[in-house]
């Protein structure tokens, strides 16, 4: 399990690399090359969902956990920029690890589109998300993200790369030019629903992150799943 | 020749030393419908989880499971999931899949069946359960009757040669119930599939089943016909199992002085037989107790409500004044409007039309948290009510709102005389149905509100604890609390209620006192009354009213 | 395709095919519900362009002492009308690849992840209900989202998931058991569904493929791309670029031509 992750998260550094490297080299096929991207990246890790022989309790708890991270912004519609989404999928990997963090994030996304209509940002989402439940999921035996302050920062870092990824799509589809002085403007525009986003993080680990850490590893007894 | 064999059957679970089972045998006959019950934890959902192999529960087992001449845990897992079918209780809860079709073929599927073998089963069941129009369906948006016979086919789909069934009427309205139930016995006897079906609502079953097992404290109480049943509960004056014994023959067991096994009647159709052989009873009608000093607590003037903008309304001006100290029972069919008329009168759902009134002052200008703690409301399903790890911070939470210097003391009382004070220290959801429900009525009554609304609070229940439920309504009617509940439980309303409504469409179709609204109808009515109806006894309509009014005087003619 | 070919004829004619199939499909209230965002969205683009991307050597005019380049706004006009056609297409992709088929096509190839989304899929019309149910319980306790300071209101959102995480979690072991009893996990899940093609599927596919490669030749060899810079191409064409035009026509238009006559034959053959 440790060595896989490593793996997995050497796979996708190496990815980014490549992914920096084609666009200054083949600036003309950004898009095609981060879709590409996309592609390799969450190819592997599904890869390796489908070769394990997973029971159909860890199926299920996979699957109430995605179904309730995606149903999690009901209660918000009202405010789009809080959701407790990303607070979701943090806690679940925090007690179930890498792997199944990685797997809650990019199902929570795509049925979340499902349901809302897809459209070409459903990858990337999906790699977002899935990103940060693999992150929370490698470093959950760090000194870091064993006390509540380093879970925050966590949460506060996620919610501003969230949003940064999410951009990225768009500005690089779309927006042509890669140049700093655009790519900045843009980033400006959603400062602040970036920083919503962030900060309800931060706000939901302080005040829950403890109860729900408790509620999952309760119900990591009772499904069986003691031993991953 | 005997399908099912369980030899000194016993288990107890995980870090706990007492047995859940002790030393059961027994045997199940190929073809047989086969009913359990009993008290909750009795043991018997263990029971049948231990004989479906593949989900029994974590512990210790001792003594044998024998199914078809084979050791249950040598029988290879195709063979197990194939051959013994489960149908549990939570209709929503076992459903897989998006549609259901997909849903059908499901176990074929897991099983690795080739498609056109699979093709043309789900093709044989959907036309035998007439589910045509269900196939595209969403599962979601089903009914709960619907969803269970898709659960039903679906694990029927398998060919099972043992269908078990964790109370699988136990959430459903008695008309679904009753359909579900008629499907279970078609299968029975169109397909000799062997039945064993754990359930409460013995009413229904009593003409379905060839044998009746009730277990207590995990060991078989009652084992037999359910004629031989009934009369065993009665010859040894069992308090425990007497509420399991249906209206009908419970009152032909009280009536008659010598009665015979082969007699009991079990339905309208024998019950009527039995009483015309009968006469000379004396009837005297009890007098209704009179009213004193009532005054209006609650009040719905001309209410409407719907729950999107464009659709049909589920109230339609529905009228209705609630008196201090009654015991109010709203009855209906299934999507009659009723739950959501209780969530109107508690102030959780907002009417598009019409004003609710609680003492004479409009909802609207109470504040409130006041209204809230004055007006209780007690929801279906207790698990929705609880938020902490424990009840008691549940509890001191529940203090807290109703800001009284004596609410720990008064706490402690009211958890003392529900019985569940020891249960403090507990996760909620490791309480049972019951237990639950009344730690959720523990945190209402702190408050002391006027009125408690309490939805169905029945569903699901065991005779013994409804009896039990029932009983603490009335103390509480005593103690001055008004009571409004939403049942479909006719037999339980003409029992405890003081006044009975029965909602159609959105409207109010009758209100009065139980006896004669239940007299008054003629299909919407208890057991008993549809026994005496045409007779020329004194109308009556639980058996309680019957033994009391009615005098025998003669001696039984056979 | 939509996001290679950046010359203003193929993607405005992309743009135009792309809502002729919408408007056969009957999707004339998805179109018009998006229209007022899809419009915005392009002229953002639009505007943007110019303003970040100096390069080019057609100075309009200075905008704040930068200039403002026709290339540049060339190129913006060019990346909206890419970015409107693939919005377009997801419209009628929504609705010809429903979430069902959508993971039909999924589950040949990843037959578990594609059951996890189903079982998630049919999760999420259980769980908004349930969460519409505790959110009436929990307000007979007073905990409202509708009012109240925001941070509350947060927090108080937050628990009723909390509520409904617990409650599902639990509901859901009945559901693991369920799966269980019908034999899952026991051997290689087979399929109701046969996934099999038709000849004119086949066709269809080799058509698609020898389109595609026709138009992909023509893209490497320097047609159907606007050279922005240094220096703004004309946009007029000669007539090897004509051939790939059709080509490039043929292709984004073939959902149409598959779709028209399905219609066609509907209306006046039947």
């Amino acid at each position: 399990m440790a060595r896989s992750s490593i793996y997995s998260g050497l796979i996708v550094t190496g990815m980014l690399g490549l992914l920096i490297f084609s666009i200054i080299y083949f600036p003309e096929h950004y898009l095609m090359i981060s879709f590409l991207f996309i592609g390799l990246t969450l190819i592997p890790f599904l890869l390796r969902f489908e070769m394990r022989k997973i029971t159909g309790k860890e199926l299920v708890l996979l699957a109430m956990l995605s179904a309730v991270a995606a149903v999690s912004r009901v209660p918000f519609a009202a405010f789009p920029s809080i959701q407790p989404t990303t607070f979701v999928i943090i806690v679940s990997a925090l007690v179930l690890g890498a792997e199944s963090g990685f797997m809650i994030g990019a199902m929570a996304a795509l049925v979340s589109n499902l349901f809302l209509g897809q459209g070409p940002w459903t990858p990337w989402q999906m790699y977002s998300w899935g990103l940060i439940g693999f992150l929370a999921g490698i470093l959950r035996n760090t000194w870091f993200m064993k006390h509540l302050w380093g879970k925050a920062l966590f949460g506060l870092i996620t919610g501003f790369a969230f949003g940064w990824i999410m951009n990225l799509w768009f500005i690089i589809g779309f927006l042509g030019e890669i140049t700093f002085s655009s790519v900045f403007a843009y980033y400006a525009t959603s400062f602040y629903f970036d920083l919503a986003h962030a900060v309800s993080n931060v706000f939901f680990i302080l005040v829950f992150s403890s109860g729900w850490i408790k509620i999952l590893q309760r119900f990591k007894r009772k499904y069986g799943l003691l031993a991953t | 020749m005997e399908i099912l064999k369980l030899k000194n059957l016993s288990f107890s679970y995980p870090e706990r030393d007492d047995e859940v089972l002790q030393q059961i045998s027994f045997d199940v006959k190929k073809g047989e419908f086969l009913v359990l019950g009993g008290p909750s934890g009795c043991g018997k959902s263990t029971l049948i989880k231990l004989v479906k192999h593949d989900i029994a529960p974590a512990g210790r087992r001792k003594g044998g499971i024998i199914f078809n001449g084979k050791r249950i845990e040598d029988l290879p897992a195709e063979e197990l999931a194939g051959e013994i079918g489960m149908v549990f209780q939570d209709p929503d809860n076992q459903i897989v899949m998006e549609e259901v079709l997909q849903e059908l073929a499901f176990g074929l599927e897991n099983l690795g069946y080739s498609t056109d073998y699979i093709r043309k089963r789900v093709a044989e069941m959907v036309q035998f359960f007439g589910l045509e129009n269900l196939l595209a369906r969403k599962t979601h948006e089903l009914s709960g009757g619907q969803k269970q016979l898709v659960n039903l086919a679906s694990v029927l789909l398998l060919n099972p040669k043992l269908l078990l069934l964790d109370e699988p009427t136990s959430q459903l309205d008695p008309v679904a119930a009753k359909e579900f139930i008629t499907m279970v016995k078609r299968i029975n006897e169109e397909f000799g599939v062997t039945i064993l079906m754990v359930e409460h609502r013995l009413e229904e079953l009593t003409a379905v089943a060839d044998r009746m097992m009730l277990l207590n404290g995990g060991q078989i109480a009652y084992d037999g016909s359910p004629r031989e049943v009934f009369f065993n509960v009665w010859d040894r004056r069992d308090e425990i199992f007497s509420a399991y014994v249906p209206s009908i023959p419970s009152l032909s067991l009280h009536l008659n002085e010598n009665p015979e096994v082969k007699e009991i009647p079990l339905s309208v159709k024998e019950g009527r037989m039995w009483l015309s052989g009968i006469n000379g009873f004396s009837a005297e009608q009890q007098p209704l107790p009179e009213a004193v000093n009532v005054r209006k607590v609650l009040s719905c003037d001309s209410v409407c409500f719907r729950y999107e903008r464009k659709g049909e309304n589920v109230l339609s001006d529905l009228n209705i004044d609630i008196y201090s100290n009654e015991i109010f029972a709203i009855v209906g069919g299934n999507g009659s409007g009723k739950s959501t008329m209780l969530k109107t009168m508690a102030g959780l759902i907002n009417p598009q039309r019409g004003t609710i009134r609680f003492k004479n002052q409009k909802l609207k200008k109470i504040p409130k948290q006041e209204f809230h703690l004055s007006v209780a409301y007690l929801p279906q399903n207790p698990k929705l009510f609880f938020l902490h790890d424990t009840l008691e911070e549940e509890w001191s939470r529940a203090i807290e709102r109703t800001n009284d210097e004596n609410g720990n003391e008064k706490m402690n009382r009211i958890t003392e005389m529900l019985g569940i004070s020891h249960l403090a220290e507990h996760h909620p959801y490791d309480l049972s149905g019951g237990e639950l429900q009344k730690a959720a009525l523990a945190c209402l009554l702190v408050s002391d509100p006027e009125v408690l609304l309490i939805d169905e609070p029945t569903k699901g229940m065991d005779p013994l604890s409804k009896q039990k439920f029932g009983e603490l309504l009335t103390d509480l009617h005593f103690d001055g609390h008004t009571i409004v509940m939403v049942t479909h439980d006719i037999e339980f309303a003409a029992e405890y209620a003081t006044r009975c409504m029965m909602l159609f469409n959105g409207q109010v179709a009758s209100v009065s006192d139980p006896r004669s609204f239940f007299a008054g109808n003629t299909f919407y009515t208890t057991s008993i009354n549809r026994l005496v109806r045409g007779s020329n006894l004194q109308e009556v309509i639980t058996v309680k009213e019957a033994l009391a009014s009615w005098r025998v005087q003669a001696s039984i003619q056979v | 395709m939509l996001m290679s070919f950046l010359h203003p004829f193929y993607l405005i004619a992309a743009v135009l095919l792309l809502i002729s199939l919408t408007l056969l499909q009957g999707l004339v209230e998805q179109l018009r519900n998006r229209a007022k965002s899809f419009f915005f969205l392009t002229l953002f683009i639009v505007a943007v362009n110019p303003l970040v991307n100096h390069r080019g050597t057609h100075i309009l005019f200075y905008f704040r002492e930068n200039p403002v380049t026709l290339e540049a706004l060339m190129n913006g006009f060019l990346m909206a009308l890419s970015l409107l056609a693939i919005l377009i297409l997801f419209i009628s992709y929504n609705f010809v690849l429903t979430p069902g088929r959508f993971l039909y096509l999924f589950s040949k190839i990843l037959p578990q992840t594609a059951l996890l989304a189903m079982l998630t899929l049919r999760f999420v019309p259980l769980l908004i209900r349930r969460l519409d149910e505790i959110k009436i319980v929990q307000k007979s306790k007073g905990m409202t989202i509708t009012e109240g300071r925001v941070k509350d209101r947060a927090k108080n959102g937050v628990s009723l998931v909390q509520i409904l995480l617990t409650w599902s979690l639990e509901e859901a072991l009945q559901t693991a058991d369920s799966m269980k009893s019908r034999g899952y996990g026991v051997t290689k899940r087979s399929s109701y569904e046969r996934y099999t093609f038709t000849k004119n599927d086949i066709i269809s596919i080799v058509l698609l493929l020898v389109l595609f490669a026709g138009c992909l030749i023509g893209l490497f060899n320097g047609y159907g791309n606007l050279t922005l810079y240094p220096d703004l191409e004309s946009t007029s064409m000669g007539g090897a670029e004509w051939s790939v035009f059709v080509l490039f026509l043929l292709y984004i238009g073939f959902p149409l031509l598959v779709e028209g006559r399905e219609q066609f034959r509907w209306r006046y053959l039947n």
